[in-house]
């Protein structure tokens, strides 16, 4: 060996040496604080109430103050240092953390690591979040590229590592039009970059995509999801709130590409802003995106309180990164925020003028008109205008039929007409001894046992084809009291509730029949919850029901229930009718009564009209042309009724009606919930425990200390508030913002808790580049757009996302960044997604709230019937789900996973469950996609192979390989070999959603084409952001 | 998503669905299903829960919570207080109110005592008073233990129940049921852990039931209780559409579970495996949840002990019968609601309607669960999120009289699983309004039904934004023990 390389050698072990002497230092922030965090702060940092021992680790001065003689931490000394004889003691009694604090013991690596920290000095620092960020320098040669890379790369190097290739042009197309748009490219977009050999053609493709008017909407769901936002209060009665103008504020915001600092400022303080726009009051409507609670005994301040909390805590974790919530009840164990500092902040917005009510009343309110709604009224009208003349049509050929239905009913009642019919009774039983006897004519008589309270239970079969409702007769006796109608003292009656079912012979179980309508042919008028009304029968509550009382009781009375839908019966199968005599102080059962049946429909049975048919079998004449117009006109609607294809059409323009009608009340001024000052500040107290009414000391407006101070006078209202969190100043904003930022092309940030950027949170994974990004976004003057465009043109972001098995065991969560991201698309873009791939995608921007399909009954069960949910109609139905309707106690449905807008969340839900297969595989909005796909590629292509293509090219941005193909064919041969030989079973799964205006595929073809593409939009690539 | 959650999340679903443990292969679990073995024992092998539980022998194995929303009145159906006769329309001393709260609904109204709108009765060896609504409770009086002195600090229904159930008044904790779910698993792999029915009623009710009463807050949503709705789908999305038959839907799958595994073998991220096994969880949950609605194999003599009611699919009776169903293939934590116990008014139609609801039903699921051995293994917790004050509400003296939200206590009952039998626990005052002795709070009937599954709650957090969170919460609680057998 000569001297040169010798030396050359000896050169190189002393810079490995000394590298390893440096990257040996402990560091404070990385390495110590963690564990004192975790370990200690619970009883010895800065929640000074539960605190032993009067000790604080937090502070250097205290930590290494001396205490009686012994001092905890003697800097360079860990010998004699207290804190590591008791973090090592053998003594159970002494060691620390003590065992029954259930705080996880040290490792031995860890009691060195302090050891070696103590010898080393005992440096302290602050937590690194709380300092302020900083670029770090680069050399000459990471000059020339993009920071992220360069730093990406520093960490890889030293783990001996490198970055990944760079990804497919198709993938990588597909990559970013769902992080900047959060939709999929078209295959002509695909096409397009693929074959642009332009060196700036991935810049191009950003500009592209960030100037697209999805772009808002895309990030607009973001921003949603740690809003809250919801188009419902949430709580008891749930009720409707109308803020949806200010999600519009937030696209027409993101595509403006508004800077965060100005976006912060409006939604903060846009009403305190030098003469206020409109627009800029609306922006506070983030403030008031919470849920509010009017439940009827709450009392409104301690809701109003909650309010203020949200709102602080939601600026906490959006903002600050910080968990404020904790400070609520005391000062925080881990992080230097107190009580005190926690209701300082509470203070700035504790003078809202607002009262705690909910519903209408949520004041204050913004009277704004939405330009947005005229489209939303047309596209609503439109669709009425389309369906009236398949109504009309099928109205036109239902008359024409209606003219041999007549001819043939006259004939018919020639013999005379009985509307109502008796059933054979099997059993007639009571619940509490009363006996029941019936006569021939099928009336029954109570006697013996009068009870208080009583049901009668009817068991009866009918020889009817169909019941479409039931009459009830109550008759006067003389054995009644007074011979009036019941055994009762005041021989009144009183009938809480009547039921329906139907048992089949041999089976244990019983079936509910729904009734839709009560009528009687006297009642009494009851106020409230009281007894009187026949419809109360229906409600199964015993505290109203229906009595004649105040009517001749001397006289037979009359009620007709009618079912929801006609009931037809098997000769298996026997109707049970329950009466149900339950009112309060009871004592009023009904005495004789009889129980008939009839098949007639409509208002036939709505109604104590003679009959149409009945009043047709009393005319004697037996010419149509000479009928009364009136009852002719009884008799066409009762046939219609009873039309299934013109009921169709006619629910189908019904359904379009009522959705105009909804929409235009969207029209004119909106109340829209928004922050505004009271002239009287309200003052500020330290909630004890954060009990709302439990008054500890006053406090004022200001901001705390620890993330950066600012005086008094500065920190005066809201205004100021916003201001300080997007100062140049503040260590903690751009830093959670652009994790965000990163949250939405990684998947993950690069702190991986993005709401807890304190001491228990995560340690970014990177900490240079979430300081250089964090720079980078506060000298471009806050454009978000800037930050995001410099992540997208990363080689990091732009690797391929493949995986090695090597890499996966030494990296499983992608911390270093050695490939790119692969995760599953939130669920509301893989809705999205499937619309686009579809061709069915609505584009339109902004409006009222759209009503997505979803499985039937949802809504109502929660609310046991008070809310129905109506699917959109038309074109509404193919919005973009950032306009589906947002029930706050009932999310859409279709968004298994997604965020559940009571409080803010801002950490990404991605399950992997039965539930998203089985969503995906029967979501009504899947399928129909597939529908149409399947009819496209019918429609646009010839061959088996071409069409499979053109469906894998819309939905997974590429050609299938050979492989791929084959297993598509073969389902397709299968499918469609069941279609051919199961015609009915096609033409059941062409019928979802909307039908289409017109089709002229075969539909055993369509139905096989439409299983595939139901397959190919489940496939994990599919659903996967690759 | 942080660290502690990944590891454990990879975990649950590698355990759960590569066999999860003693060697039960998925194959071997769908082989037992498509040849048609549907008994209950078939489905079971050993619950799969985290490794460090239990932490000490469980007394119970299962649960059964039978949630009565909107706050029965104890004062008519467990806490007899027949001197309160003498006290009938005279205002309640401040003595006793002692500042407490009322919700604004009464807080404008005098508060004029309503002694009990029933007869107490006497009932088994244990001497046990319930009210005369709850005619079918006294024939099990002695299998029960009454907790006379539960307290909650919530007067409002959505906060109280939310703290009933998860601990805490506001939502985003995660329910005592997804807790049980988390730590301990179940027996069944093709059923979810944790399974929630409502009764199905006409009257539409003031208190919604929202999911996050049985929601998983923050822990991961496999751990939420999954509700089991008596309609056309038991479970949203379940139901193929009409027009693809099994077969088809089978080729679909085969199809996806083949590109997919080429997709695998392509990018080598190890969640496209675990979507495959998903979709073939949901395939085969296609077949094991509708089967659960069908009650037709159940002989006569259920029904004739539930009760007439539990022949309608959806009412709270036919739900009793399906929790032992569900017990007896090894679901963890069964949950029902049975909404509109919030008798505002006409107190002696109003309540006695849900006694009538649910009076038979409950008592028989207590002498089920006996007969078949199962009680002891069972824990049946009966209870609302808060009780009724004594003065009335409305006139005192008209049968419109009912009674506002009560905190400062109301009666739960507890049965089997490791309890004592026919016990009560603590009492009221004269007026049943404040405990007067043995306070047991909501986080300690918590911390004891976790110790009943052989869970300490102290020891069984779950870390969230940096804490450290249990069921049980910061202020301390006690396991009850003198009601343990």
């Amino acid at each position: 060996m000569s001297c040169l390389s010798k030396l050359v050698m000896l050169v190189v072990v002393l810079l490995i040496y000394s590298k390893i002497c440096a990257a040996d230092e402990v560091n404070f922030s990385r390495d110590i604080l963690p564990l004192l965090s975790d370990r200690c702060f619970h009883c010895h940092g800065p929640e000074p109430t539960h605190r032993e021992a009067d000790l604080r680790l937090d502070l250097r001065e205290a930590a290494t103050a001396d205490r009686d003689g012994t001092t905890v931490i003697v800097p360079g000394k860990p010998e004699a240092s207290e804190f590591l004889a008791r973090i090592t003691s053998s003594d159970a009694d002494l060691l620390m953390p003590p065992p029954d604090s259930h705080r996880k013991p040290l490792t031995k690596k860890q009691t060195e690591l302090i050891r070696k920290w103590i010898a080393e000095g005992a440096k302290w620092g602050q937590h690194w979040s709380f300092e302020k960020p900083v670029k770090v320098t680069l050399n000459d040669q990471e000059q020339n590229q993009n920071p992220i890379d360069a730093l990406v790369q520093r960490r890889l190097a030293e783990e001996g590592l490198s970055l990944s290739p760079v990804t497919t042009k198709q993938t990588l197309i597909r990559r970013l039009s769902f992080d900047l748009t959060g939709l999929p490219p078209t295959p002509q977009e695909v096409e397009a970059f693929v074959n642009d050999e332009s060196p700036d053609a991935d810049a191009k493709l950003v500009d592209r995509l960030l100037k697209s008017k999805h772009y808002g909407e895309r990030m607009a769901m973001w921003w949603l999801d740690l809003a809250r936002y919801s188009d419902t209060d949430g709580f008891q009665q749930d009720a409707t709130r109308t803020n949806w103008p200010w999600r519009d504020w937030v696209i027409q915001s993101f595509n403006k590409n508004q800077a965060f600092d100005q976006f912060t400022i409006e939604q903060f303080a846009g009403d305190l802003l030098p003469n206020a726009t409109p627009e800029q009051k609306l922006a506070t409507c983030f403030h008031r995106n919470h849920m509010t609670n009017g439940e009827g005994g709450r009392d409104p301040e301690e809701s109003r309180i909650d309010y203020v909390i949200d709102r602080v805590n939601t600026t906490g974790t959006v903002w600050l990164g910080l968990t404020l919530g904790c400070c609520q009840c005391h000062s925080h164990k881990f992080d230097p925020i107190s009580q005190t500092d926690y209701y300082s902040l509470f203070a700035f917005f504790n003078s809202v003028d607002e009262d705690g009510k909910a519903g209408g009343a949520a004041k204050p309110y913004l009277k704004y008109p939405s330009p947005l709604v005229e489209r939303a009224i047309q596209e609503a009208q439109q669709v009425v205008d389309e369906r009236r003349p398949f109504e009309a049509k099928a109205r036109k050929q239902a008359e024409q039929e209606f003219e041999p239905w007549l001819a043939e009913q006259m004939r018919f009642v020639e013999q005379g007409f009985t509307a109502w019919h008796l059933p054979q009774t099997r059993s007639l039983k009571s619940v509490e001894g009363t006996i029941l006897t019936q006569e021939t004519d099928g009336t029954v008589q109570a006697s013996g046992p009068n009870p208080r309270q009583e049901d009668y239970r009817l068991t009866a079969a009918t020889n009817l084809s169909r019941v479409t409702g039931i009459r009830l007769e109550v008759f006067p006796h003389a054995s009644h009291t007074a011979g009036k109608l019941s055994r009762g003292a005041s021989g009144e009656l009183i009938l809480t509730d009547v039921k329906l079912q139907v048992r089949r012979q041999g089976s244990s179980q019983l079936r509910d029949i729904e009734f839709a309508t009560a009528v009687a042919d006297v009642e009494k008028t009851a106020k409230g919850r009281n007894y009187g009304k026949i419809k109360d029968t229906l409600d199964d509550d015993p505290r109203n029901g229906w009595t004649t009382e105040g009517h001749d009781p001397k006289q037979k009375h009359i009620a007709v229930f009618a079912l929801a839908e006609p009931l037809v019966l098997d000769d298996q199968e026997e109707l049970i009718f329950v009466m149900l005599h339950r009112s309060t102080e009871g004592d009023a059962n009904i005495g004789r009564f009889r129980v008939m049946l009839t098949d007639q429909p409509g208002q036939a049975v709505r109604s104590l009209e003679p009959m149409p048919l009945e009043a047709l079998a009393a005319v004697k004449t037996t010419e149509v042309s000479q009928l009364d117009p009136n009852l002719r006109v009884r008799l066409l609607e009762q046939f219609l009724v009873d039309h299934g294809v013109y009921q169709r059409k006619k629910t189908e323009l019904d359904r379009a009606n009522t959705q105009l009608a909804q929409v235009k009340k969207a029209a004119g001024e909106l109340n829209v919930m928004v922050l505004d000052e009271r002239k009287e500040p309200r003052k500020t107290f330290v909630l004890e425990r954060g009990v709302w009414d439990k008054h500890g000391a006053e406090v004022s407006r200001s901001v705390p200390e620890a993330v950066f101070p600012l005086p008094k006078e500065k920190t005066k209202d809201r205004l100021d508030l916003a201001h300080w969190l997007v100062s140049d100043q503040n260590p903690l904003t751009a830093r959670v913002v652009v994790n965000h930022l990163w949250q939405i092309c990684f998947g993950e940030g690069l702190v991986r808790t993005p709401g807890d950027f304190g001491l228990q949170g995560e340690p970014p994974t990177h900490p240079e580049v979430v300081d250089c990004l964090a720079v980078e976004l506060m000298e471009h003057n806050w454009d978000l757009q800037h930050v995001l465009r410099l992540i997208v043109s990363s080689r990091t972001y732009q690797q391929r996302s493949e995986v090695s098995k090597e890499l996966l065991i030494r990296d499983p969560e992608n911390r270093l960044l050695a490939r790119g991201p692969r995760f599953r698309l939130p669920s509301w873009m893989i809705r999205d997604a499937a619309l686009q791939a579809s061709g069915l995608l609505n584009p339109a921007l902004g409006g009222p709230p759209v009503m997505p399909y979803q499985p039937p009954g949802v809504w109502a069960e929660m609310f046991m019937g008070r809310f129905r949910y109506e699917p959109s109609q038309g074109a509404a139905q193919y919005r973009r789900s950032l306009y589906a309707f947002w029930r706050r106690s009932s999310a859409p449905a279709f968004l298994f996973d997604s965020a559940q807008r009571r409080v803010c969340e801002v950490e990404p839900r991605r399950t992997n469950t039965p539930l998203q297969a089985l969503t995906l595989l029967n979501d009504v909005s899947i399928l129909e996609a597939s529908r149409e796909l399947a009819r496209t590629a019918i429609q646009q292509e010839t061959t088996v192979p071409e069409r499979l293509n053109l469906i894998a090219r819309r939905i997974l941005s590429r050609s299938l390989d050979a492989r791929e193909r084959a297993v598509l064919e073969r389902e397709f041969q299968m499918s469609l070999a069941h279609y051919q030989s199961h015609p009915e079973d096609a033409l059941s799964l062409l019928d979802v959603g909307q039908p289409p205006n017109k089709s002229n595929v075969a539909p055993d073809e369509l139905a096989a084409y439409m299983v595939i593409a139901s397959m190919v939009l489940n496939l994990d690539e599919a659903i996967t952001h690759e | 998503m942080n660290n502690q959650l990944k590891q454990r999340a990879f975990e649950v679903s590698r355990r759960y669905f590569l066999g999860r443990g003693a060697g039960v292969s998925l194959g071997a679990m769908a082989l037992g299903l498509l040849e048609g073995t549907r008994r209950a024992e078939a489905e079971k092998s050993p619950a799969i829960g985290l490794p460090e539980l239990p932490h000490k022998p469980p007394r119970a194995k299962n649960v059964i919570f039978l949630t009565q929303s909107g706050g029965p009145s104890q004062i008519e159906l467990f806490d007899d207080k027949p001197g309160l006769m003498k006290w009938a329309g005279k205002e309640l001393p401040e003595s006793v109110r002692g500042g407490q709260r009322l919700t604004t609904m009464t807080a404008n109204q005098k508060q004029l005592i309503m002694p009990s709108r029933t007869k107490f009765k006497r009932y088994g060896e244990s001497g046990a008073t319930l009210g005369e609504w709850l005619p079918y409770h006294g024939e099990v009086a002695d299998e029960l233990c009454f907790i006379k002195s539960m307290v909650t600090d919530q007067i409002n229904h959505a906060p109280a129940m939310t703290k009933y159930l998860t601990g805490h008044q506001l939502p985003g904790r995660p329910s005592i049921g997804a807790w049980s779910s988390y730590g301990l698993g179940s027996e069944n792999r093709n059923l979810p852990d944790y399974l929630v029915l409502i009764s199905k009623m006409k009257r539409p009710s003031d208190q919604p039931l929202y999911d996050h009463y049985w929601g998983s807050g923050f822990l991961p949503s496999r751990y939420q209780g999954v509700k089991l709705r008596n309609a056309k789908e038991p479970v949203l999305y379940l139901r193929d559409p009409d027009g693809l038959p099994r077969n088809v839907r089978r080729g679909m799958l085969n199809g996806i579970a083949e590109l997919n595994q080429m997709r695998l073998e392509q990018t080598g991220d190890p969640e496209i495996e675990t979507r495959i096994r998903q979709y073939e969880m949901a395939w085969r949950m296609q077949s094991s949840i509708p089967e659960l609605n069908d009650l037709s194999d159940e002989p006569e003599s259920t029904f004739e002990l539930y009760g007439p009611d539990s022949r309608r699919p959806g009412s709270y009776a036919a739900n009793c019968v399906q929790a032992r169903r569900l017990i007896e293939r090894g679901v963890r934590f069964v949950q029902l609601f049975h909404p509109d116990w919030d008798h505002h008014s006409r107190l002696s139609s109003w309540c006695v309607a849900r006694c009538r609801d649910t009076d038979q039903a409950s008592a028989a699921l207590v002498k089920d669960l006996k007969q078949r051995g199962l009680l002891d293994e069972t824990l049946v917790i009966w209870g609302g999120e808060f009780g009724r004050g004594v003065a009335g509400q409305g006139k005192w003296d008209s049968p419109e009289g009912g009674r506002d939200h009560h905190p400062r206590c109301f009666t739960t009952w507890l049965a089997g699983g490791g309890v004592k039998s026919g016990m009560t626990y603590g009492a009221t005052d004269e007026f049943s309004y404040n405990v007067a002795e043995n306070p047991v709070n909501v986080r300690d009937l918590h911390a004891t039904v976790l110790h009943l599954l052989g869970i300490d709650h102290e020891r069984f957090t779950f870390r969230h934004q940096g804490l450290d969170f249990k069921l049980t919460g910061v202020e301390p609680s006690n396991i009850i023990k003198e009601i343990l057998a």
